[in-house]
Parts: C-alpha cells; structure tokens; sequence
C-alpha cells in the first residue's frame, strides 16, 4: 500500500493500543461486592435459619443435633391453623389495598398534570415520616371499644353498642395492614403505570373500550409487573411483620411474624427457627405456583 | 352515504384553553372521499381542529357535523371516525393482529370474523405475514401501518390522521406519503391529514387547509396554494417566498406600482382593495427571482427587478441558491436549478434580481 501523502496525518506518532485505566479494570470487580454482601448476609443466615431449626432446644439456647420437634411444635398446635388464617388476611389486605391504592395510582397518572404527579405521590411518603410503631398504635384509640369510630357511630345514632370487633381481631389487623401497605401499592402502581402510554386511554376512546375492558386489557396487562411486585411486598409483610398483630391483633389473630417472635419471647429458638424456614418454604412455594400458572417472567417483561 | 351534504363540515368551531385561544371560529367543509390536509406550524391549531373533529376535544363552541349529522356531543367510538395517531400509539402488549382486531372485538363481531378481517386490512396496509409480532419488533413505518390497518378495519368513513409521519425519518416519509395517498384512492374514504411538513402536504393533498393562529388562513389545491398565495402567511409558510414591504406609489386600473427600498416595481392589483400611500407585502418564489450582476444596462424602469448587493451563494446539490441584499438588509434569494461552472460574483458586489411579468404577488395586511 503506497501511503497518501496528502492526507494531513503523516508525522504523527504510531497508534498505540488502547490501556484500560487502573479505575476501568477495577470497575468490573464493583458488581461482586453487592452479591458478596448479599450471601454473607442474606443467604447465609437463611441457609442457618434451616439448620438452627432442627437443632435441640435447651433452656436458655439450643445444641447441635437433629429433632424436628420445633416443626412437630409447630404443626400440631393451633399455631398451624394461626398461620394459615394470617396467609388469608394478608391476602385480603393485598385486595384491600389493591383497590384503594391502584385507582388513587391511574389517577394520579392519568389526571394530574405531570410537573404536579411527583407531588401528589410525594403526600404518600409523608406518613412514612412516623414511626410505624406510633401510627399502629394510634389506631387503638380509632378503633378500641370506646373509640372515635364507635364514638361517632353511637352519638349518631347508627348503634347502640359499640362494635367490637374494629380490633383485637383479624379486622384489626387487616386495617392495620392496609394503612401500613397501602402507599407501597400506589407507588408500584405509580411506577407501574409508567407502562402504559398515556395515549392509549386516547386510543382506547377512539375504538370504544369502556372502563371495564380499558382496565382488564390494557391497564393490568401493563401494569402487571408493578402490581405483582406490590402485591407480593405487602403479602410477604402480613405474613412476616409482627408489630401489627402485636398491637392490633388478639387471641388468633396472629400471623407468622408474631408466631416466631413469641417463640423467641419464650427462649424456644429452634421453634422461631422452624416458624422463619416455613415462612420461606411457603412463599417460595407460592411464588414457584404463581410462576408455573403465570409465568412470571413474562409478566415481569410485558413488552417482550 | 349522504349526498347532500358533505362529509365533514365544522362551523364556528372555537376552542378556548383558559385565557388561550387554539382555535377562533373556523368553518370547514370536507367532500366525501377527498384527501384533505390540515397544514400549519406547531402550535396553530390543526391537531386541536383534528382531535375536535375526532371528539377527543369539546369544541368551546361552534359544531361539527359529519355525514350531515351534527356529532359535537358525540364521544369519539360514536362518531364516523377512525384515529392514527402520532407514532407508538400500539399497544405494546398485543401481537399486530390483536392491535388491529382489539376494536372490532369489542364491538363483540365474532372471533373468525374479526380475524379474517384483520387479516385482509393487514394485507391491504402491506403487513402481510406479521400478524403474531409484536408492535416493538416492528420498524416506525410498520408500526404506523399497523395503527392504519387499526383504524381502517372500524369501517368508519373519516379518517383522522395526526402527524402520522412526524417520527419517521425523510426517506420513508416520502415513501410512506405515496403509499398513504394510494391507499386513500383504494379504499375512497375521506382522509384528514394533520401535518407541518409542506412536502408531505403536497404530496397527499387533494386540498390543503393553512392554519395557523387558531384560524384558518387559506385553503385550495395544493396546486393554487403553492402558485397563487393569497394571503402573506401563506407565502411565507408555504414554498420559499422571498417577501417584501413597501409602499404603494400609484393604482392604475390592474397595476399597483410599489415603492421598494425606493425603487418601483409593478404588480398585479388582483381586485385587491389598495389605495396610495398603503403599506402592503409582496412575495415572490425564489425559483421565480433570477440573479444578474449589474452591469448598467438594466434598469428598474419596468418594475420587474430590483438593485442589490452580492452576499453569497449556497450550494444544494439540486438547486443552487443566490443571496442579494437590498439596501434596506432585506435578503432576496434567487433559487437556480441545474449545475454551473461558473465562478459566483465577488461577494459584495453589484447585483440585479430580477423576474418575468405576473411572478410576483401583491398581498394587504
């Protein structure tokens, strides 16, 4: 190859080959460290949940060995029949908090003008600003025997006796659950709703969907990801968080969380142990039939 | 179809967004099966006329009547018309089939129906054979054929298309117009086309509508509109225009003598009403204007040239263009197709634009 003469580039330096930087090699090695992390403290302690399960319990710890006691424990008391009923009140809490959350979500998305969503979804950060533990308990004074719900409702003259069954009881706790999990939903759906083209309400105008079928086949196909991931979020804590149960809760209106936490309570670790691996076994489960029925890797990537 | 009236007619039509006016009191008649284009800058007005139409938008007041039934009330699925929006209006979820079947299934049509329905509009619109894909495997122009195939299949006889080819790039947008135009000949419903675009406009057009300002400035042949603006806007916005101000020095029966930059230039009065001493606009297309130098010879005596100075030249590949700058600053640009060897003038130098009898146009403010 003759070289050009003309081309303004001679006399330059040779080209050498490009040398990554010190920063550029170390770069690849930074996304180890959160999965390092993730095993050391997530995937160990769950792998010993298992194992502390079927050790023997003593007085004040346990010892190694292998009894399946703490499950014998477990499920041959009414702690099942607890643990059973609290799946469905989480699950009703989900629903609840499903069909207050995701239209307040639409809307927000579909009404508001858009330098103002941010905001308006901002307000439902705002109660995050308190301590769960405080906004529990004031619903005591809501909700107990001589409330301001029963207050009111006997002062108007809607009831005589004061409705009992606002707490202490699953109710209680499902209202409990649903104030605490709600704005998760509204933001998943905020966030979901991102999905879906706000042209295609336009669209939906254009070819006659009325709002039944504009939300059965376009929002909730688009928004599934959001509302899955949400859904499971406040399912996964009715099971799991014992605050609420603890304090709103009473005789069976317990639920997983709590169930383990008395058990710690009463020194009985390897039966915690056993309650935490069922926890798991369950969702794990749950999410393998949801996935079988579902596919849930398409619902995760609506667009593919 | 009704006979009597035209297929599109919109009368006073306002549109008020608070204290804005989108649109100020527009009337509009649409024949049936014509190819009619809403064309203007963004802003002006046409996709609010366009969607007012559609029902997406209540006129604030004024109506709207289609096939000689007055719809102003009527949501957009009662109405006698179909919508293509700007690109990505698909939904993502659905294969192209169930985009294109989604409305006729929920006008509850039996499943084969629907599908074979959907199956012959998707081979009209060329997509023959993408029925199972999805909307995000398709490339722009596809995606844009899929919406016409959604809309068309309705069997609605007005079809509102609202930027349909903004997204695309140049190319296909110039393929995409012909194929446009063609299908509206095959399937002879009317066609409202909202666009920015001149080229695409010219390209479909049976009519054109200028708007701009919320008001309908001009509308005629895209032929007339391009040729004989009326209006100053008109020329400004469609073609390239060269535009002039000046000062009417004399009417003498079809001739209006204007004062430009102080010299005269004669035009044709169009049964416009000017008096002496009035102020008025004139354009003229650039490809219309030719550069000379000025060597003395010519003169402004005819009317038909002004004196300027030389500024320079652009090359376009097709056409050439020639910049002249009167002694007000007022650029006139002289458009030459065809190449030439010919070395440009020295910039600064003396030049004459000049041009034959009935090029340029009078326009009153």
């Amino acid at each position: 190859m003759t070289a050009p003469t003309d081309n303004g580039l001679d006399g330059l330096p040779p080209v050498e080959p490009y040398r990554p930087t010190l920063r550029e090699r170390m770069s690849g090695w930074a996304f180890w460290v959160p999965i390092v992390f993730m095993v050391l403290f997530f995937a160990l302690p769950m792998a010993l949940t298992v194992v502390f399960s079927v050790f023997e319990r003593t007085m004040f710890w346990m010892e190694p060995g292998f009894t399946l006691a703490a499950y014998e424990n477990f499920f041959f008391s009414a702690r099942l029949e607890n643990f059973l009923s609290s799946m469905g009140y989480s699950l009703i809490s989900v629903v609840v908090s499903f069909c207050l959350g995701f239209p307040i979500a639409v809307f927000v998305r579909k009404s508001v003008p858009q330098a103002a969503q941010h905001r308006v979804v901002l307000l439902f950060i705002l109660p995050f600003m308190v301590s769960e533990i405080i906004r529990i308990f004031a619903l005591r004074p809501v909700l107990q025997r001589n409330g301001l719900v029963n207050e009111t409702l006997i002062n108007l003259g809607l009831i005589d006796e004061p409705v009992t069954a606002l707490i202490y009881t699953h109710t209680g706790v499902v209202i409990g659950e649903v104030l605490s999990f709600m704005p998760f939903i509204v933001f998943a759906g905020f966030l979901a709703m991102e999905a879906v083209p706000k042209f295609i309400f336009e669209v939906c105008d254009d070819l006659g969907a009325g709002p039944v079928r504009r939300f059965t086949d376009v929002i909730l196909p688009l928004a599934a990801p959001g509302i899955f991931a949400g859904a499971v979020f406040i399912f996964v804590n009715g099971i799991g968080v014992a605050l609420i149960p603890n304090i709103l809760g009473g005789p069976g209106a317990v639920n997983g969380g709590l169930i383990a936490t008395q058990a710690i309570t009463a020194l009985d670790f390897p039966l915690a142990m056993a309650v935490s691996a069922i926890m798991m076994a369950t969702l794990m489960g749950l999410l393998y039939i949801g996935h079988r029925l579902f596919d849930l890797t398409k619902i995760l990537a609506p667009m593919n | 179809m009704n006979a009597i009236h035209p297929t599109v007619q919109v009368r006073q039509l306002s549109k008020n967004y608070g204290s804005v006016q989108a649109l100020k009191n527009v009337d509009l008649s649409i024949a049936a099966g014509e190819y009619f284009v809403l064309l203007g800058p963004s802003g002006g007005g046409k996709t609010t006329l366009l969607r007012t139409i559609g029902g997406f938008h209540k006129p604030s007041s004024g109506q709207v009547w289609l096939n000689g039934q007055e719809v102003s009330h009527l949501p957009p699925d009662k109405r006698p018309t179909a919508m293509v929006f700007q690109a990505y209006a698909l939904f993502p979820h659905m294969s192209v089939l169930g985009n294109v079947g989604y409305g006729l299934s929920l006008a509850k049509l039996p499943k084969a129906e629907v599908r074979d329905k959907s199956i012959a509009m998707l081979e009209m619109v060329g997509l023959k054979g993408y029925e199972d894909r999805r909307p995000h495997e398709l490339s722009g122009g596809q995606q844009q054929r899929v919406q016409l195939a959604r809309a068309l299949v309705l069997d609605r006889n007005i079809l509102l298309l609202d930027e349909p080819l903004a997204a695309l790039d140049a190319q296909l947008r110039k393929d995409m117009c012909l194929e446009l135009k063609h299908l509206q000949e095959k399937v002879g419903i009317t066609f409202i086309h909202v666009t920015h675009n001149q080229e695409e406009a010219m390209t479909v057009a049976d009519r054109i509508a200028l708007i701009a300002n919320g008001e309908l400035v001009e509308q005629g042949a895209a032929r007339d509109i391009y040729r004989t603006p009326e209006r100053r806007f008109t020329a400004s916005f469609v073609g390239e225009n060269n535009l002039l101000s000046g000062t009417v020095a004399s009417v003498e029966g079809d001739t209006v003598t204007v004062q430009v930059c102080g010299q005269p230039l004669s035009v044709d009065r169009r049964d416009l009403p000017v008096s002496t001493g009035a102020t008025v606009a004139l354009s003229i297309r650039s490809e219309l204007v030719e550069m000379v130098p000025e060597d003395g010879s010519a003169s402004s005596a005819d009317g038909l040239s002004l004196a300027g100075t030389y500024t320079e030249s652009v090359y376009l590949g097709l056409t050439l263009s020639h910049r002249v700058a009167l002694s007000d600053g007022t650029q006139i640009v002289s458009r030459v197709v065809g190449e030439s060897d010919a070395p440009p003038p020295v910039a600064g130098s003396a030049a004459r634009v000049r041009w034959k009898p009935g090029a340029l146009r009078l326009h009153i403010n």
